[in-house]
């Protein structure tokens, strides 16, 4: 008898709640605090659950692959352009982010009929402003980051990382392959020290003195800033400059939060009714002021953390539809790869 | 009797647990992707080296911490040696990547020590002067702090049976402590060390979340980018087959090494109680220091701070679900520890009664589980269900089975199941061997049947043994990462998750709180059984 009463703990310790009906599944490897709290506010307007699983970008598009068309997977979101972009490529997302509000909100070389973008933000170049003249930087571009003058001086993530991967496919889109290939060998060889730490690590290490430029997201300066970080960082934050490059041709590389509708989404229109929320100004200000994003839709400010300190008047790369970070994603990591970018 | 049910249940537990491994080695002929002809002429070589770097300087910090913290609590006495004594397992309850948060935290520019030389010093910059533990260095400290208690437990363990014959000795041929610690001591625990040794060679080479979180390039990361960035399964599986074979290499060393040698324990004639000897002044002084050098470096350190972390940005305290959190931990712990314990029993029991030399085979590959890493194991298993839904199941017209096994408690307690199954199975086949066959026959003579035997004469048995395989379970499963990240249903988080997603979104300070609990739980689990993980005899 004991034998099958632990058998019966057993099943039961594995029997889970049933499913609620009214819901939204939701794959995400964005995971800020503001999001949740987003989440939860669509709950209790809508009264549609939103079920999370967390994880990095990579691990959460392999099991949407794996489980195929059984997947329980509505919404894809994740940070990276580059990201939908490919999933869009390996066929695992559908069409169905039409609607007209979406269509109003959202400018048409930041979404596609599968994905659409959320929140904005440009990744650009940090400086120190003891060490850096304004003569150097003038007219300043990403290809420039290659050039010998930086030698020694320049600090920027590993190859891995997926800002990074999406950046190097913009150049690929307006340079082509070959071109850029050489530039990244010269990035390479412009390199301060072997790519190590985050993007916030970058910006510290011009405070530090390690390097005198770097590469990083908008956002974390204004994080930094934000003194959410800590007054050290604050402090550290106030010795490096923000420079948007590009701006007398195509203009700063862009990219997106985007948000994807799965293929065999089973709440579909749930998930639309969920990104059409995420774009109502409300939303769109809650990131701005959390998350520190430029505003996906018009008619919402940045933060004035964002505004004051990085300006917001900066020509934006509206050329290059974002959906070439996605196609030229392999070719990046290629180029990266054999320059020797760890 | 031979072909019993017990039989059929062992049999049917081997060949599951045997599934990834099985799926890994028969996709080494696969085709592969460009990637790979990349990685060849590029990055290959350099997996190996940092996978080959990483596990030489491990066992090497390993085996000194562990043997030399083991030594001084074992031979002496001098002040704070009883604390040491179970203060050192403590490190157990800091997962590398949780050290690893630690020290980025600690060094980086404007970090904690930045602050504290602020704090001391005034203004100034001092992060040029502050070293960096990252990288691959950051990596070997992370995982040899975390890592070191498995020799020291085993080889605290052996030294705590070495006579005072032997010690003796030593002093008769005139010996320094060095020297008969070098010459008789050390060779005579060997195997007990190289046990450990082989513990921390596993867990180095499975490693994910630290080494992850310092970027490196290992053989184990390799296999994960593959899978997931160039969609190589192929050749995931191919670095994956190296790996494994790398790890049977290490098995195989280890058994012949073992067998040129025998060890005895000598419980009986000859067995004289070792006297501790009292170190004074001085000696007392730097065993002291070393024990407590070990003992903040390892634990007080990371759990500073992320305390530190907690206080200066106590909202992550309150945004974290804390009760659902360590429900849902302790949720899989009591699953997993009551699944893997039972189904240990049966195969052993099974191997026992049934006496089958195949059986004997299939159940010694299939506790390799353990030499696989958990994002290996993943993978195989997500592959695994996603070829036998497509290719079995929906060919006879079932409705897929994927649900079943991918994003539910099940499939994630099947793969712990797969990963841990060699700890439960070998802790319960080593109290096994104390159990005489002689004793089966007797119960049997006076008319107990086959589960009579088991249930009143094996489990009394077996009690210790079976409270210290759970112990280490449970710890395993506090810990682990990628099976749990991979795997895991909707809404479903643990302090290991919970810890490692802040941390990759670049949100250290939020992954202290859940890696604050993470260690504090753990530490519990290892005070509560300190005396089990550390009893001082072999009943």
């Amino acid at each position: 008898m004991r034998k099958i009463s632990i058998f019966a703990l057993i099943i039961s310790l594995f029997i889970s709640t049933l499913a609620i009906a009214n819901e939204v599944n939701v794959f995400n490897a964005r995971h800020y605090k503001a999001d949740s709290e987003l989440y939860s506010k669509f709950t209790n307007m809508t009264g549609i659950k939103v079920n999370l699983i967390n994880g990095k970008s990579g691990a959460l598009e392999k099991r949407i692959i794996s489980e195929g068309a059984d997947s329980s997977a509505d919404l894809y979101i994740t940070a990276d352009a580059g990201r939908c972009g490919a999933m869009d490529s390996k066929g695992t997302l559908q069409g169905g982010l039409t609607s007209p509000a979406i269509k109003a909100a959202v400018p048409k070389s930041f979404r596609t009929n599968k994905w659409v973008g959320i929140a904005k933000r440009a990744r650009i170049i940090y400086y120190s402003p003891e060490r850096v003249t304004g003569a150097e930087l003038s007219g300043m571009t990403y290809e420039g980051l290659a050039d010998p003058k930086w030698k020694g001086r320049l600090v920027i993530r590993k190859s891995s990382n997926i800002y990074n991967k999406s950046l190097v496919a913009s150049l690929i889109k307006n340079n082509g392959k070959a071109a850029t290939a050489a530039w990244a060998e010269g990035v390479v060889a412009n390199m301060a020290r072997t790519p190590t730490g985050n993007d916030r690590a970058q910006i510290m290490a011009v405070a530090a003195g390690e390097a005198d430029i770097a590469v990083a997201n908008t956002y974390y300066l204004a994080l930094m800033l934000s003194g959410k970080k800590g007054a050290e960082q604050q402090e550290a934050a106030k010795k490096v400059k923000a420079f948007f490059p590009n701006q007398n041709d195509r203009g700063t590389h862009m990219n997106v939060s985007c948000a994807a509708l799965v293929k065999g989404a089973p709440n579909k229109a749930n998930a639309v009714k969920l990104v059409e929320f995420l774009l109502t100004p409300a939303s769109q200000e809650h990131f701005t002021n959390n998350t520190f994003e430029f505003p996906m839709i018009d008619g919402v400010s940045p933060s004035p953390l964002v505004v004051n300190n990085l300006g917001l008047d900066f020509k934006q790369d509206m050329k290059t539809k974002l959906a070439s970070y996605g196609k030229n994603q392999a070719a990046a990591v290629e180029v990266m790869t054999a320059a020797g970018w760890k | 009797m031979k072909f019993n049910s017990w039989f059929f249940s062992s049999f049917l537990i081997s060949c599951i647990v045997l599934i990834p491994i099985i799926t890994v080695f028969t996709s080494f002929f696969e085709n592969t992707s460009n990637y790979y002809e990349i990685l060849k002429n590029t990055f290959l070589i350099e997996y190996i080296f940092n996978s080959f770097i990483l596990l030489i300087s491990v066992l090497f910090f390993t085996f000194v911490i562990g043997t030399g913290t083991a030594y001084l609590v074992s031979f002496y006495k001098f002040p704070g040696s009883e604390f040491f004594k179970w203060a050192l397992i403590l490190s157990f309850a800091v997962p590398p990547y949780i050290y690893a948060y630690s020290l980025t935290a600690f060094f980086e520019n404007y970090g904690t020590a930045f602050t504290i030389l602020k704090n001391l010093f005034g203004e100034a910059n001092y992060n040029k002067n502050i070293p960096k533990f990252d990288g691959m260095f950051g990596a070997i400290l992370s995982i040899s702090f975390s890592l070191y208690a498995y020799v020291y437990i085993l080889a605290r363990a052996s030294f705590l049976y070495q006579s005072q014959n032997l010690i003796d000795l030593g002093k008769n041929l005139g010996f320094s402590k060095f020297k008969s610690f070098n010459k008789i001591i050390l060779p005579s625990a060997r195997p007990a060390i190289v046990a450990g040794l082989s513990l921390v060679a596993m867990e180095t080479l499975a490693e994910f979340g630290a080494v992850d979180f310092f970027s490196i390039n290992t053989l184990t990361t390799g296999i994960y980018n593959s899978w997931i960035y160039f969609d190589d399964l192929a050749f995931a599986n191919r670095i994956s087959f190296f790996l494994l074979l790398f790890i049977f290499s290490l098995f195989i060393l280890e058994n012949l090494s073992r067998r040129k040698a025998k060890y005895h324990f000598n419980s009986k004639g000859g067995f004289k109680k070792k006297e501790k000897i009292k170190l004074f002044g001085g000696e007392a002084l730097s065993a002291f220091i070393f024990c407590f050098i070990i003992f903040f470096i390892s634990f007080l350190f990371p759990l500073s701070q992320m305390f530190y972390w907690t206080i200066k940005f106590p909202e992550n305290l309150f945004d974290l679900q804390i009760k659902d959190l360590f429900f849902n931990t302790l949720y899989l712990v009591i699953l997993s520890s009551l699944v893997l314990i039972i189904f240990s029993l049966i195969s052993n029991y099974g191997n026992r009664v049934s006496n089958n030399k195949t059986l004997n085979i299939l159940s010694t590959l299939s506790i390799s589980g353990y030499a696989i890493p958990g994002v290996i194991l993943a993978i195989a298993f997500i592959t695994f269900i996603a070829w036998f839904d497509n290719s079995i199941i929906k060919l006879l017209g079932f409705d897929s089975i994927k649900k079943i096994f991918i994003g539910s408690i099940f499939g994630l307690v099947l793969v712990y199941f797969i990963r841990f199954y060699s700890l439960a199975f070998n802790g319960i086949k080593s109290g096994y061997e104390k159990i005489n066959i002689s004793v089966d026959e007797s119960a049997y003579l006076l008319g107990y049947s086959k589960r009579k035997t088991f249930m009143n004469i094996h489990i009394p048995f077996l009690r210790n043994s079976l409270l210290f395989i759970v112990i280490l379970i449970s710890l395993e499963i506090i810990r682990e990462l990628p099976i749990t990240l991979i795997l895991r249903p909707f809404n479903f988080e643990t302090f290991a998750t919970t810890a490692y997603i802040s941390a990759s979104e670049d949100l250290l300070e939020a992954a202290a709180v859940p890696s604050l609990f993470l260690i504090l739980i753990a530490s519990f689990f290892i005070i509560i059984t300190s005396k089990y993980i550390l009893r001082e005899t072999y009943e």
